[in-house]
């Protein structure tokens, strides 16, 4: 079995695609910023989904807030103690919670007060967390550290404006390092002592409360009953907030989806441009094939090696530039369409990670149609006879 | 379908063999028409009749030319004989083979196997360069890149084009692209060699030249037809046999 044929094929095929060099860089160039666009978007909204249900992942089932006038409230501790009282219900208890403006940075944190209910989620802690009743210490994420903090380490300290505009100082006591960021890059965890202080909490009050239960099959029974007993409470149950999230986070904004739609659209004409025909210099090219000895088939197959080698570079290229766009500079091109959440993030970094069943999705929703729509054009000059090209 | 094809000798080998011992072993005839009409657009208000029922024999070594007017089907037969395109009905010989309703994939390989053209529009392709021109016909074959290529090269020699080779095909003279032509009709060592009004964009002197390599070849053995209504080629006296054409008959045949 000899390879030489589809080896010659292919050398003329390269041969080919060089004498028209103008012509196919531009087509790489448009593909490859099609799957670059494309890519990235897979590549961000993806990791983002990920993160945001590594943060839900140990949150409670339900959430209880205080509604007054369709506004949310400052819920009282003792509701929790009541809400216990419903069968089904393993544990309900206070979260205090909420945001910091900081006018030097121009920046929004998550502050957190800790206790029971504080902090589910911290594996990628350094140091400690404070407990409940620890007064002036702070565990903080790696991005207040960056922005606040000289010396960006464990013993340093934060200073905060607190309700009255009195400042407050904090010894850092643990910092949340960056590996997934989004959860905590932002956050300040303090005792909910301090935190009470920080923002003037009158006592016997919360921010919310979360609800646990034995039985997830039961959860929006029991939201159900909450709200029965408890008409001015809104629960909010875990499955909601995920879903929100992954709006939030897969469609930011608008920008991304008119970028996606923009770089579909340059991917449908440009295999539209293809599939409408081959150009008379083309249909001549292989007229001329035919006539001095080649088959049918191994058009095709030139015409097919050319998708091939078209499509794949593009689909490289583009792959490794979204890819590096997304983990490594921070989604710089989506920056602006992402700002909203936070701040703190134009500079976040992702954990890099690729999905290869996405990467095979990609590939075959760009890649063999552009291949196709390589060949298909072709099949018509290539069965026809051959004598054509001995009429002018 | 295919099997009795293969068993019957139509297999890549199979042509090889044609080449090699059928034709000589066989009797002198290596073309022959029976009855061949073609037919364009049939059953149209704009059917052609381009070859009407028409039977003509070809020997080996023998220096053919179509003549007769415009329209009267000397392109057309040239195309039926070389495996270009199929007749509507009748027959078409090549060595001791019918031809006429072979598949496309062993039709292409007696072409390959068997014929090279000459079109009046030399039909080079522009971008490339006179060595990759030539060696076009067997890049879909197991000839390796490097042998291809000096069997290329050889055949430039020999028509003093040796130092044309690595030129691209737009910045030739008309002579040089003819040559180019001729080169890439040879690089298959064709038994049969067939030209499509191949003077029609030379003058006399460029004629000449090219017929006196039509006659080299002649003289090594090939059978050369050519179609021309251009009397420098079919006056010269080493014509073996000159098939006069009109309305997709023969007229007159000497
Ligand atoms: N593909 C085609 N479709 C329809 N008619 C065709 C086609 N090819 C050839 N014809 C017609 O067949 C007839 C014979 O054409 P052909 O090209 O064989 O003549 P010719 O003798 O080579 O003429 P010329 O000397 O002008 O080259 C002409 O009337 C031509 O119009
Ligand atoms: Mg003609």
């Amino acid at each position: 079995m000899a390879f030489e044929k589809h080896r010659n094929i292919l050398d003329y095929t390269l041969q080919t695609l060089l004498r028209r060099k103008f012509k196919n860089a531009g087509i790489i160039l448009v593909f490859t910023f099609v799957i670059f666009i494309v890519g990235s978007i897979v590549f961000l909204s993806y990791s983002l989904k990920r993160e945001a249900r590594l943060l839900f992942k140990n949150s409670p089932d339900i959430i209880v807030q205080k509604m007054r006038a369709g506004r949310h409230e400052l819920i009282p501790v003792t509701l929790g103690n009541d809400i216990m009282g419903i069968a089904g219900v393993s544990n309900a208890g206070p979260r205090y919670w909420g945001y910091y403006y900081d006018s030097g940075a121009k920046a929004n944190y998550t502050i957190l007060g800790i206790s029971t209910f504080g902090l589910e989620n911290n594996r990628m802690l350094t140091g400690r967390l404070p407990s409940a009743h620890e007064r002036g210490v702070a565990a903080i994420g790696r991005g207040i550290a960056d922005v606040r903090i000289i010396k960006k380490d464990i013993g340093s300290t934060l200073y905060l404006q607190d309700a009255d505009g009195k400042w407050m100082d904090f010894n850092i006591v643990g910092i949340f390092e960056s590996d997934s960021e989004i959860l905590t890059d932002d956050l300040i965890v303090m005792s909910e002592d301090d935190f009470k202080y920080l923002v003037k909490m009158p006592s016997g009050t919360a921010t919310d409360l979360a609800v646990n239960v034995y039985n997830e099959t039961e959860i929006p029974t029991i939201a159900g009953k909450i709200k029965e007993r408890f008409p001015d409470s809104r629960p909010i149950l875990r499955d909601e907030i995920i879903r929100t999230y992954d709006a939030v986070f897969s469609w930011r904004s608008g920008l991304i989806v008119t970028l996606f739609i923009g770089a579909l659209t340059a991917f449908i004409i440009l295999a539209w441009d293809k599939a409408t025909g081959l150009s008379a210099e083309e249909k001549q090219e292989i007229g001329i094939l035919k006539a001095v000895g080649w088959e049918t088939s191994d058009i095709l197959e030139m015409k097919f090696w050319e998708g091939v080698v078209v499509s794949l570079t593009s689909f490289l290229c583009g792959i490794i530039i979204a890819y590096v766009h997304i983990f490594f500079m921070g989604a710089f091109l989506f920056a602006p369409a992402l700002k909203g959440w936070s701040v703190i993030y134009p500079d976040f970094r992702l954990t890099p990670f690729i999905d290869f069943y996405q990467i095979a999705i990609l590939l075959s929703v760009t890649v063999i149609p552009y291949i196709a729509s390589t060949i298909i054009p072709s099949w018509k000059a290539a069965i026809t006879d051959p004598d054509i090209v001995m009429r002018g | 379908m295919e099997g009795s094809d293969n068993r019957s000798g139509y297999s890549y080998e199979g042509i090889k063999a044609v080449n090699s011992e059928q034709w000589t072993v066989n009797s002198k005839t290596i073309i022959k028409t029976e009855n061949t009409t073609k037919i364009f657009n049939k059953g149209k208000p704009d059917e052609v009749i381009a070859v009407n029922g028409l039977s003509i024999e070809i020997s080996k070594g023998d220096f053919v030319v179509f003549k007769g007017p415009s329209g009267s089907g000397k392109t057309t037969l040239l195309s039926l004989i070389g495996c270009m395109s199929r007749p509507t009905s009748g027959r078409v010989i090549v060595g001791n083979r019918d031809v006429s309703r072979l598949p496309e994939r062993f039709m292409t390989e007696v072409r390959r196997g068997t014929f090279g053209f000459i079109f009046q529009q030399f039909h080079l392709i522009k971008g490339i360069t006179v060595c990759d021109n030539v060696m076009l016909p067997l890049y879909p074959t197991d000839v390796k890149p490097l042998r291809l290529r000096k069997m290329a090269e050889e055949i430039l020699n020999s028509l003093n084009m040796k130092e044309r080779k690595d030129f691209y095909v737009r910045k030739l003279s008309g002579g040089e692209q003819q040559r180019t032509a001729i080169a890439r009709a040879l690089i298959n060592n064709p038994e049969i060699i067939l030209a499509d009004e191949p003077t029609a964009h030379l003058d006399t002197h460029l004629s000449d030249e090219f017929l006196a390599i039509m006659r080299k070849l002649n003289k090594q053995g090939k059978t050369i037809v050519i179609a021309t209504h251009d009397p420098l080629v079919y006056e010269k006296d080493y014509v073996t046999l000159c098939i006069e054409m009109r309305d997709g008959r023969v007229r007159k045949m000497n």
